[in-house]
């Protein structure tokens, strides 16, 4: 790793801005992002930054099982991103479909949609356990090469 | 030969002020923090931001223009270095001028609010077209105040080149307490020209996305960021110079730190007023700079007219 790389992923790891994209979600979740970006648990802290739009987000934080209407929607996003992007699966719904899961109108859990790096199970998903996910997904940058985001749907699994 | 690339190149030019923007955008985001009760950013955040921004896929849009969409950054970024010369630093002297750098001045400083304009409108998406249109409309609402809060001491100082006033300012120190009511004006004023949370319209995040920089990816957003990292430094050490001008003639070290506490001061002040004032409609902010402050501003140029005939009889 030269050293242009090495501050590259430096800066890639202590500065990651976020996007927050309901996907279907019940709206426990939502709340419970929104409240993992409050002076209470304080995210900025890690250089995290709420961003109303997706060319300026490193991180897609998706909520919600994905429904059939919302697919589309879901993939023009992620593809609106710069690279490199990640994606946060938040909840229960988010990782797996839920108890939605089979349902007529829901295909499943994000990951039937755009590769996932990291999935927060809980329903719903605490701020604390929001906040060690994101942890985790920043330290798993720091093993890699230039931070390049997943080809496939590779999970750091983590327990809520 | 030399020496003019240094000054224009590393310091007091592009180095310090880049260095500086990004310093004084920690110390206000910490600022805000510290007010919010909670912890902040660490120091490094700033270039941790726009490193990882320079590193960042450019996206042009199909629909944009390319040429204007590229352009403007990079404008906005000279067009506030360019800006900074002519502003008295730690010394009555800038690094250049003349009488008239004042306009000069000003006039440079609302290039950025053009480029925001320009960039956002030619992006040709729905957000930053409406960005767009609100920044220019928030700048006929600001401008006249600035220009008005500031002509007022220029006017008592009888001269419009900032190095004069500063000398003017060194020998009538009492003065200084005239132009308060200018001064307050003025931050007001900046608040807008930075798009600083109480008048945060044309980038509302909850409303319009983004606003003019809502098409705007890697590079370029990265060059816009540290462009209003820099004319929030340039324009805080405007008003240090027009408002403050005490500690010109303490030699270089003294007045250079004498110089960042000023601008750090001014800094504060703005932050302070991000803290504890909620975003404003566009409307609410015409009729607020157009019925309270303007008014205000010109009844101070009127009270200064009188004091100087007073003084100079």
């Amino acid at each position: 790793m030269t050293l242009m790389s090495k501050i590259v992923n430096w800066a890639r790891i202590k500065s990651p801005w976020i996007i927050h994209f309901n996907t279907g979600a019940c709206n426990a979740c939502d709340i419970e992002i929104i409240a993992s970006l409050t002076p209470t648990y304080d995210i900025e802290r890690f250089g995290i930054l709420l961003k109303g739009t997706p060319r300026h987000a490193d991180v897609l934080v998706c909520s919600g099982p994905v429904t059939r209407q919302i697919k589309d929607r879901l993939i023009r996003i992620y593809e609106q991103m710069a690279e490199p992007k990640f994606v946060v699966a938040v909840g229960t719904c988010a990782c797996s479909g839920g108890v939605f899961r089979k349902c007529y109108n829901v295909g499943g859990g994000i990951d039937s949609a755009i590769p996932v790096s990291v999935y927060i199970p809980g329903c719903p998903a605490s701020p604390k356990a929001i906040i060690d996910g994101v942890v985790k997904l920043l330290t798993s940058l720091e093993e890699k090469e230039a931070a390049a985001p997943p080809k496939t749907a590779e999970a750091v699994e983590i327990k809520g | 030969m030399i020496n003019v690339f240094f000054n224009i190149l590393i310091f007091p030019g592009l180095i310090f002020l880049s260095i500086f923007g990004l310093g004084a955008e920690y110390f206000d985001r910490k600022l805000c923090a510290k007010l919010q009760n909670r912890v902040g950013p660490p120091w490094f955040q700033p270039l941790a931001d726009f490193i990882k921004l320079l590193a960042k896929e450019n996206v042009i849009p199909n629909q944009a223009d390319p040429t204007v969409f590229t352009l403007m950054p990079v404008l906005a970024f000279t067009a506030t270095l360019t800006a900074f010369f002519y502003i008295p630093l730690w010394q009555t002297k800038a690094l250049s001028s003349f009488n008239g750098d004042l306009i000069v001045v000003l006039y440079l400083l609302t290039i950025p609010t053009l480029t925001f304009f320009l960039g956002g409108w030619y992006a040709r998406s729905v957000f930053s077209m409406i960005g767009a249109a609100r920044s220019i409309i928030q700048l006929f609402a600001y401008e006249i105040p600035l220009f008005l809060a500031i002509l007022a001491p220029a006017m008592m100082a009888g001269t419009l080149s900032l190095s004069e006033m500063t000398v003017f300012y060194g020998s009538h120190p009492w003065l200084v307490l005239l132009n308060l009511v200018d001064f307050v004006i003025a931050l007001v004023a900046l608040l807008g020209k930075l798009e600083k949370t109480p008048f945060d319209i044309p980038e509302a995040e909850t409303e319009i996305v983004a606003g003019c920089l809502t098409e705007y990816s890697g590079r370029l957003l990265a060059f816009f960021r540290i462009a209003i990292d820099m004319e929030m430094v340039v324009g805080s050490s405007l008003l240090a110079a027009v408002f403050l001008p005490f500690g010109f003639n303490f030699g270089f070290a003294i007045g250079f730190i004498l110089y960042l506490v000023k601008v750090l001061f001014v800094v504060a002040l703005l932050s302070l007023a991000r803290t504890i004032v909620a975003r404003l409609r566009i409307d609410q902010m015409i009729n607020f700079c157009w019925k309270i402050v303007a008014p205000a501003a010109f009844l101070m140029l009127v009270v200064d007219l009188v004091v100087k005939g007073l003084i100079s009889r």
